[in-house]
């Protein structure tokens, strides 16, 4: 966390300002867990952009990023977990989390059909997000007015 | 919408590279006419296979790709290659040589980027 000086407010949900310049933005995430304030500021980022009337096409997991749409984490109870964050900003706006299929596989983080498909024990991928192929990246970058990524 | 990828990763090791070729080629799917930019570590991914030990999976036959997929733009820094002691004639695949001084103006010419 060193370096992060201004922690915003997390959970606030503000009512969207009319914005007559608002943009579209794909947002990547190649940062995870263990590397907390880059992944934060991703999720500060695109929370800001949706509070001031931007749109976010998609959210799209990938490399380490993929890591933070397992749902299995807990965190000590003084330290943020990213994953509910998300998830409760795709519920409040609609948003649309997309995790690279062939990372998560390599990950460890697979949904219900993944897991009956290589006949895992269970699966864990958290609610709201989705796995999805690379071309949804590609897709939604071709769309966009602005792509930023996090990470790396 | 052009995309520029700037790929600064080592293949060695880590499957940054590996990684930051496949979306390469999946915007290339998508007609996005991206180009690549080596830079720093980046340059070690454009060495042959055979400096590599075999049991290493190597990222060789994505770059081989690369022409299938109609990615022509490939840009390597100079001072990179300096730094390894490396010419462009050492590398696998035909690249344009760019100055660092250069790059900026380079970076101008793409409407996205994605820095791996």
């Amino acid at each position: 966390m060193a370096g992060f000086l201004y922690m915003p407010n997390l959970t606030t949900v503000k009512p969207s300002a009319p914005n007559t310049g608002s943009l579209t933005y794909t947002i990547v995430v190649r940062c995870g867990a263990d590397q907390q304030s880059q992944a934060l500021s991703a999720f500060c980022f695109t929370k800001e952009l949706l509070l001031q009337g931007h749109q976010v096409i998609r959210v799209f997991f990938y490399q380490q990023g993929v890591y933070l749409a397992s749902g299995l984490k807990v965190m000590p109870q003084d330290e943020t977990n990213l994953t509910t964050l998300w998830q409760q900003l795709s519920i409040d706006h609609d948003l649309e989390l997309g995790v690279c299929i062939a990372a998560a596989l390599q990950a460890g983080v697979v949904d219900q059909q993944e897991a009956n498909r290589y006949e895992l024990r269970g699966d864990n991928l958290a609610a709201r997000f989705t796995l999805v192929g690379l071309g949804q990246l590609a897709a939604a970058s071709a769309e966009c007015d602005r792509l930023v990524s996090f990470g790396g | 919408m052009a995309c520029l990828m700037t790929l600064r990763s080592t293949p060695y090791g880590l499957q940054a590279a590996k990684e930051s070729l496949d979306v390469t080629l999946v915007l290339a799917a998508f007609e996005q006419s991206p180009g690549i930019l080596f830079i720093d570590d980046g340059v070690l991914q454009l060495l042959p296979p055979s400096h590599l030990p075999s049991s290493y999976k190597h990222i060789g036959k994505i770059l081989c790709a690369l022409e299938m997929y109609d990615i022509h733009q490939l840009w390597v820094e100079q001072q990179s290659l300096e730094q390894f002691g490396l010419l462009a004639t050492d590398l696998s695949q035909t690249v344009t040589v760019i100055d660092r001084s250069k790059v900026a103006s380079l970076y101008t010419q793409y409407d996205q980027h994605l820095v791996f």
